[in-house]
């Protein structure tokens, strides 16, 4: 069959510039610039703070920052405060994903369910969910169910409504196949819309984690004694602002990390994305 | 395979409901006959109700008058539901699965073990010549090979009854004629009852033991016609007196059904 060849692997339409061959060509390089660039600001930055000898309750020097960093992951408190907040994230981050993914399949595909979630979520999600903080420390105390509900409530939202968008927009094409090959209700839930809302549901994954991350860091500030946010703010209370950026190079890193693991599943969920 | 099995349908009524507008009369009073091992072709303008009946054949529309029964023709009993599986226009075809894991999806669900519904799916897809593309996904592959694992995703559930909805209607005229010879062949050899819908009153010559002509919405039946060119049917079958003479006599009708539909859609009707 001459005119029916096989379409080739995926060509990619975007076309990457190639690097001239001279001998400025690292300045094209976009890794080279962009490290290259922060290594500059933190020169600039060590240079200035001690020729202008500016007081490290102000500014430290970025010796200084790394230095205190190293002081306290030896004494291991921030092992400590680290492996709390992560806790804290992922373990109503996690029952989000779960109770999220269902409560959206549920809402998508009743018409009455929809009805009834639509005024809630239309009531709630606008709302800052940093708000809820003292109405839930009046009820759940600071210790861990607060700590635990708060992430809850900050991964949900977008995890519910990124599941309705994705099961909603499923090809009722697909749906109509599927029930002519025998498949029973339940077995389209799970072998037709689940999988072709997969992009979506990690779409609202990942802005749910971002959210929660946000949320436990700041409730953290507001009632802990434990945990990186309590950390940063107790570390300015008493102007050690050298631990004070060391906790924020730590809470940067781990938005790094989380990035690049979603990134990574993303790549490999790739044979979800429709043609 | 079961024993034969006839599809009567007697009156045959569908309307739409619709809360905003007025009510859609897609089928009204259609009465024809399927025969059990041959194929049946539905030809007529767009919107005339074509999908709408096999979707009441398929039982995932119930009709609104009428009825549409399944018949054994040995004893003139009333049969239960055939198997059935659907082509689809739009292949319809899972992406997030292989071709060989689209192809086995119906048997999974029907909880065929692995060994044996590995094995059927790639008999299908040798039938359909697709072997060597069973771990490909549908968006690796072009137009007419997509449409080629929809056929053996049909075929692979044995079904007694094969609904085509217009098979080739998104696949260019080349490819068409390659896929319409292969389909016949497999049906033939497949003995299924089978009913195509097409826009193509070439495929339908070429492909159908008979042929029913509707008219514009609402669909009624205007014609019905017995092709009895010999098989097998290729090309050349398209320059025999007998070939002309039934385009033409489809052609008539379809011409006046046509503009009729057309004067419906531009809100004369
Ligand atoms: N679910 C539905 N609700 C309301 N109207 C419908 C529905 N499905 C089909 N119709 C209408 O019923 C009529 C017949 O539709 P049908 O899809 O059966 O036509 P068709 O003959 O298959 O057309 P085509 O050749 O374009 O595929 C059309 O006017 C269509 O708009
Ligand atoms: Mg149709």
């Amino acid at each position: 069959m001459p005119n029916d060849l096989p379409l080739a692997e995926q060509t990619p339409i975007v076309e990457t510039p190639v690097a001239p061959a001279s001998a400025s060509s690292w300045l094209d390089n976009e890794r080279v610039l962009g490290w290259g660039s922060v290594a500059l600001v933190i020169l600039v930055w060590e240079i200035t703070t001690r020729a202008t000898g500016v007081s490290p309750l102000y500014l430290p020097r970025p010796t200084q920052i790394v230095v205190a960093l190293f002081g306290m992951f030896a004494t291991g408190e921030l092992h400590k405060d680290l492996l709390v907040t992560l806790w804290r994230i992922f373990v109503g981050f996690g029952i989000a994903i779960f109770v999220g993914t269902a409560l959206g399949i549920w809402i998508a595909t009743s018409v009455r369910v929809r009805a009834i979630a639509d005024m809630f979520i239309a009531m709630l999600y606008p709302l800052p969910k940093v708000t809820l903080i003292p109405l839930l420390i009046i009820w759940l105390g600071t210790g861990g169910p607060f700590m635990l509900t708060i992430s809850f409530l900050g991964a949900i939202f977008p995890i519910v409504i990124n599941t309705v968008l994705g099961v909603r927009q499923c090809d009722p094409g697909l749906v109509l196949a599927a029930r002519d090959l025998g498949a029973t209700p339940q077995q389209i839930v799970r072998r037709v819309l689940l999988p072709s809302a997969i992009p979506s549901i990690f779409a609202g994954i990942r802005l749910g984690l971002g959210v929660s991350i946000i949320l436990v860091v700041a409730a953290e500030m507001v009632v802990g004694k434990l945990g990186l946010g309590a950390r940063l703010y107790l570390s300015g209370q008493i102007l050690e602002t050298e631990q004070v950026f060391a906790v924020l190079i730590v809470l940067a890193t781990l938005g790094i990390v989380v990035t690049k693991v979603q990134d990574f599943i993303d790549v490999k969920l790739g044979r979800w994305r429709l043609a | 395979m079961s024993a034969a099995v006839a599809i009567e349908v007697e009156g045959l009524g569908l309307t739409f409901a619709s809360q905003s507008e007025a009510p859609t009369i897609a089928l009204q009073d259609v009465n024809c006959r399927f025969e059990p091992g041959k194929v049946t072709a539905l030809i007529g303008p767009s919107g005339c109700g074509k999908s709408t009946l096999l979707q009441i054949a398929r039982g995932f529309l119930n009709p609104t008058r009428g009825r549409l029964r399944f018949v054994e023709i040995a004893s003139g009993k009333v049969a239960e539901r055939p198997a059935m599986a659907t082509v689809w226009q739009a292949f319809n075809l899972f992406p997030w699965l292989t071709v060989i894991e689209n192809v086995a999806f119906g048997l999974e669900l029907a909880g065929v073990p692995r060994a044996e519904r590995d094995a059927r799916a790639r008999k299908a897809i040798l039938a359909v010549d697709l072997n060597g593309f069973e771990n490909k996904f549908p968006r690796q592959l072009s137009g007419g090979m997509r449409q080629r694992v929809g056929i053996a995703r049909a075929l692979v559930m044995e079904p007694e009854v094969l609904l085509l909805d217009e098979p080739f209607g998104a696949l260019d005229a080349q490819t068409r004629l390659v896929l319409q010879e292969q389909l016949s062949k497999l049906v033939e050899t497949s003995g299924t009852t089978a009913i195509l819908v097409t826009h193509s009153i070439e495929e339908a010559i070429l492909l159908a033991d008979k042929i029913i002509v509707m008219s514009a919405r609402p669909g009624r039946v205007c014609d019905q016609i017995n092709v009895t060119l010999p098989r097998p049917r290729s090309y050349a079958t398209t320059h025999e007196p007998e070939y002309a003479a039934l385009f033409d006599r489809i052609y008539g009708q379809l011409r006046d059904e046509v503009m009729q539909a057309m004067i419906i859609e531009s809100g004369g009707g």
